[in-house]
C-alpha cells in the first residue's frame, strides 16, 4: 500500500477449490497475510475469529455448505462485520447484481485476469475501504454518533448549496449546569444523558431536512428546515428525558436564529444561535431565546468595541476615574483611599461604563492590556499628586483572573512603581473572589507573594458568587470589599441584614478590615455605620471623578 | 515429463496459466497434476449416468473454472459448452463432450508420466 501503514493486511480468500484459492492467494501473497476458508461455514467462523482484523475478503459464490450469497447476507446483518469489503469471484455475469446488493463491493472474474489487474483491483478496494473508515471517524462523534462540528458545517454548506431558497433555522441547544450533572451523578451518568440528547434531537427532528452535531461538551447545533414551535419541541425532548434519565429538575436550553439570512455565513449564523442560548443561561425559567434585532444591534456593539480596542488604547480613550473612600468610625468622614475605575470615552458611543466593556475584555482575553494601561495611569497620577505635596493614601486597582496567573504579574507591578517614582504602600490591589475558585493554590501563592513586597491585597466583591469562608481562612488579604449588591438589599430584606451581620462578625473575628461599596443611600450608611462597618465608598459620599478633580480632593483634605 | 513445450504441443495457454502462477513453473505443474487428480472427472461422469443434472451442473461449473485458470485449453472447452447445456438443465449431447474432456486429460496425465 502507498500510505504510512507498515503492516500486513489480512486477506480470506473463500472458494472450494483448492486450486483457485492457490493461484489467487500465489498472486496476492506477496502483498498480504493470505487466509482460506473452502465453503461459506468455515469462511463465517474464520470472520467470527478474525473480526475487523480482516482487510477484505474474496468470495466465491458457488460452494457446498454455505455458499457465497448467503456468505454475503450474513456479513450485511452484522453491524460491524458489513465493514470488511467483499470481492465476488465469478464467472457469471448474472450474479453480479444480486451480489452487489448484498453489499459485495467489487468483482473478479473468472478465469482470473492478469495478476497485476488483481492485485491492483485488491489494493484500491482496501484503500477505499480504508480510506471511507477514516473519514466515517471523523465524521461522527464517538459518544452519540452524531455528526463532529468540522463535519457538521460542511453538510449544512451542502444543504445551502443544492436547497437555497428553503426557510431554516440554526439552532444551538445547550444542557443547563451540565458540569454539576457530571459532578452529582458521575462522568458516565452525563455521557448517558449526551447519548440520550443526541437520540431525542433525531427522533424529534424525524424526516424533517437538516443535520445535527454535537459541536463539543454539551453544546448540540442544529441546522434545520423551519420549526413553527421552538418551546414545544424541546420540551417534549426535556418531558421524555426527565422520565428516562430520572433526573427531575433536568433543564435543556435552546438558542434559536429563525429563518436565517442566506447571505450570512454558516459558522456566523451558529454565532447568532449561540448567542440567543447564552442569553438566558442561568435563567431555569425560560428554554428557548430566539435571536432578535435587540441581539444583533448588541452584537455589533460588541463587534465594534473590540475592533476599536487597541486603536482605543492607543488614542487614550481610556480614562482612569477615582472614587474616594471614606473612614465613618469618627464623626466626620475621613478621606482613607480611593478606587481606580475606568471609563471608555469613546468617539462614536460616548462615555462607557465599565460594564459595557468589561467582561466582553475579558472574554477576549484583552483584560490584561486594559488593566496595564490602568496601573500605568494611575500610577502616573499618584506620582503626581505626591510630587504637588498632596496627602497620600493608596488607590486600589483591579486585578484580573488572567493576570493573576501571569508569573510576570510582581515584576510588571514592580516596574510601574519604579517608573512613576511610587511605592507599593501607595497602590491596593483588588482581586475577586472568582479567581480563587479557579485555582486556590496558585492564587494564594500568588497573593502571598505580592504582600511580601508590600502590596496591599483586598478580596473584591465579597458576599455574591461562590463565598467561602475557607477562602477566608487560606487567603493572606489585608480587606474584604462587600459587594454592591449586597448593599443594595439590606434596607430591603431581612436576610441580607443578617448576611451583612455574619460577614461583619467574621471579619472582626479574622481581623480584616471591611469596605462597603455602592453605598447609595443615607438609611445604607446609617446601617453600615452601626454594624461597625468602618470604610465606605458610594455615591452616597462621593461620586466617581475625573484625576484632577481627586487631586483637588487630596490638596484640600492635606 | 511437464515443461512448457510438450504443454504448449498439448494446446494449453502455458503463457496465460504461468502468468496466473506469478510465472512459477513448479506451482503451475503442481497445480496441473491436483488438478487432474482431483478425481472430480470421475464424480461429473457418475452424476451424468446417474442423471443427476443439479449435481452434474455444479461439477462441470467448478472444473470448467479451475480448467480455465490453468489455462488448459483443451480439456476447459468441452467443458465450457458441458457447463452451459448442464446450466439449462439439458443432458442431451453430454456424454461426448464429457468424453473428450477425459480424452484430453488422459492425454495430459500419459504427459505427466511420460
Amino acid at each position: 500500500m502507498d500510505d504510512n501503514t507498515f503492516f500486513r493486511r489480512t486477506v480470506l480468500i473463500v472458494d472450494d477449490e483448492p486450486i483457485n484459492r492457490e493461484i489467487l492467494g500465489t498472486i496476492i501473497g506477496g502483498d498480504y497475510e493470505i487466509l482460506h476458508a473452502g465453503d461459506g461455514a468455515e469462511a463465517m467462523r474464520m470472520i467470527g475469529d478474525y473480526g475487523m482484523t480482516l482487510s477484505l475478503i474474496l468470495l466465491d459464490l458457488f460452494m457446498p455448505v454455505m455458499d457465497g450469497y448467503e456468505v454475503l447476507q450474513k456479513l450485511s446483518e452484522d453491524e460491524t462485520l458489513k465493514r470488511i469489503p467483499v470481492i465476488v469471484l465469478t464467472s457469471e455475469k448474472s450474479a453480479e447484481v444480486k451480489s452487489l446488493g448484498l453489499g459485495a463491493v467489487d468483482f473478479i472474474p473468472k478465469p482470473y485476469d492478469m495478476p497485476e489487474i488483481i492485485r491492483a483491483r485488491v489494493q484500491r478496494t482496501i484503500q477505499l475501504a480504508e480510506d471511507s473508515a477514516l473519514i466515517k471517524s471523523m465524521e461522527n462523534d464517538d459518544l452519540t454518533g452524531l455528526y463532529t462540528g468540522r463535519f457538521f458545517f460542511e453538510y449544512a454548506n451542502r444543504i445551502e448549496q443544492y436547497d437555497a431558497g428553503r426557510d431554516m433555522d440554526a439552532i444551538a441547544v445547550n444542557i443547563s449546569n451540565f458540569h454539576l450533572i457530571n459532578d452529582l451523578h458521575g462522568r458516565d451518568t452525563g455521557d448517558e444523558m449526551l447519548r440520550s440528547l443526541a437520540d431525542n434531537l433525531m427522533t424529534e427532528l424525524g424526516s424533517r431536512m437538516g443535520v445535527v452535531c454535537r459541536e463539543n461538551s454539551d453544546n448540540f447545533y442544529l441546522y434545520v428546515q423551519h420549526l413553527d414551535n421552538h418551546t414545544d419541541f424541546i420540551d417534549r425532548i426535556v418531558t421524555r428525558m426527565r422520565r428516562t434519565e430520572g433526573i427531575s429538575n433536568l433543564h435543556i436550553r435552546m438558542g434559536v436564529y429563525p429563518n436565517v439570512d442566506h447571505d450570512v455565513p454558516m459558522e456566523t449564523r451558529f454565532v447568532r444561535a449561540r448567542h440567543a442560548c447564552d442569553a438566558i443561561r442561568g435563567d431555569l425559567s425560560q428554554s428557548v431565546a430566539v435571536y432578535d434585532e435587540e441581539m444583533q444591534r448588541n452584537e455589533i456593539f460588541t463587534q465594534r468595541l473590540l475592533q476599536d480596542f487597541e486603536e482605543a488604547l492607543s488614542q487614550q480613550q481610556f480614562v482612569v476615574h477615582y472614587q474616594p473612600k471614606y473612614n465613618i468610625a469618627g464623626n466626620k468622614p475621613l478621606l482613607v483611599g480611593a478606587e481606580a475605575l475606568v471609563r471608555w470615552n469613546h468617539p462614536e458611543f460616548g462615555m462607557l461604563s465599565p460594564k459595557d466593556f468589561l467582561a466582553l475584555l475579558e472574554a477576549y482575553c484583552l483584560i490584561s492590556k486594559l488593566d496595564r494601561y490602568v496601573w500605568n495611569d494611575v500610577a502616573q497620577h499618584i506620582g503626581q499628586w505626591k510630587d504637588g505635596g498632596a496627602m497620600a493614601v493608596p488607590v486600589s486597582v483591579n486585578i484580573s483572573r488572567i493576570d493573576l496567573l501571569d508569573h510576570g504579574l510582581k515584576n510588571t507591578l514592580l516596574t510601574i512603581l519604579q517608573d512613576h517614582g511610587i511605592t507599593a504602600q501607595d497602590c491596593v490591589l483588588e482581586i475577586t473572589e472568582s479567581a480563587y475558585a479557579d485555582d486556590a493554590v496558585r492564587i494564594v501563592e500568588t497573593v502571598a507573594d505580592l504582600r511580601s513586597e508590600g502590596f496591599r491585597v483586598e478580596m473584591d466583591d465579597f458576599g455574591i458568587g461562590y463565598s467561602s469562608l475557607s477562602m477566608l481562612a487560606d487567603m493572606p488579604l489585608d480587606a474584604i470589599k462587600l459587594d454592591t449588591q449586597l448593599i443594595r438589599n439590606i434596607t430591603k430584606s431581612d436576610k441580607s441584614r443578617q448576611i451583612l451581620k455574619l460577614v461583619v462578625g467574621t471579619a472582626k473575628m479574622l481581623s480584616l478590615p471591611l469596605i462597603a461599596e455602592g453605598v447609595e443611600e443615607r438609611e445604607q450608611y446609617d446601617m453600615l455605620k452601626s454594624c461597625d462597618c468602618e470604610i465606605i465608598q458610594g455615591f452616597y459620599l462621593a461620586r466617581p471623578m475625573p484625576a484632577e478633580e481627586f487631586g483637588k480632593l487630596l490638596q484640600k483634605e492635606e | 515429463m511437464l515443461s512448457r513445450e510438450s504443454l504448449s504441443e498439448f494446446g494449453a495457454n502455458c503463457d496465460e496459466g504461468l502468468a496466473r502462477c506469478m510465472n512459477n513453473e513448479n506451482l503451475y505443474f503442481k497445480l496441473i497434476q491436483m488438478a487432474l487428480g482431483d478425481g472430480k472427472l470421475a464424480a461429473l461422469h457418475k452424476a451424468l449416468d446417474a442423471g443427476n443434472l443439479d449435481e452434474a451442473f455444479e461439477l462441470a461449473h467448478a472444473l470448467k473454472g479451475v480448467y480455465a485458470n490453468l489455462a488448459l485449453v483443451p480439456i476447459h472447452r468441452p467443458l465450457s459448452e458441458l457447463t452451459e447445456k448442464l446450466r439449462v438443465r439439458d443432458g442431451s449431447g453430454c456424454e461426448p463432450l464429457l468424453a473428450e474432456a477425459e480424452k484430453q486429460a488422459t492425454i495430459l496425465t500419459s504427459l505427466i508420466a511420460g
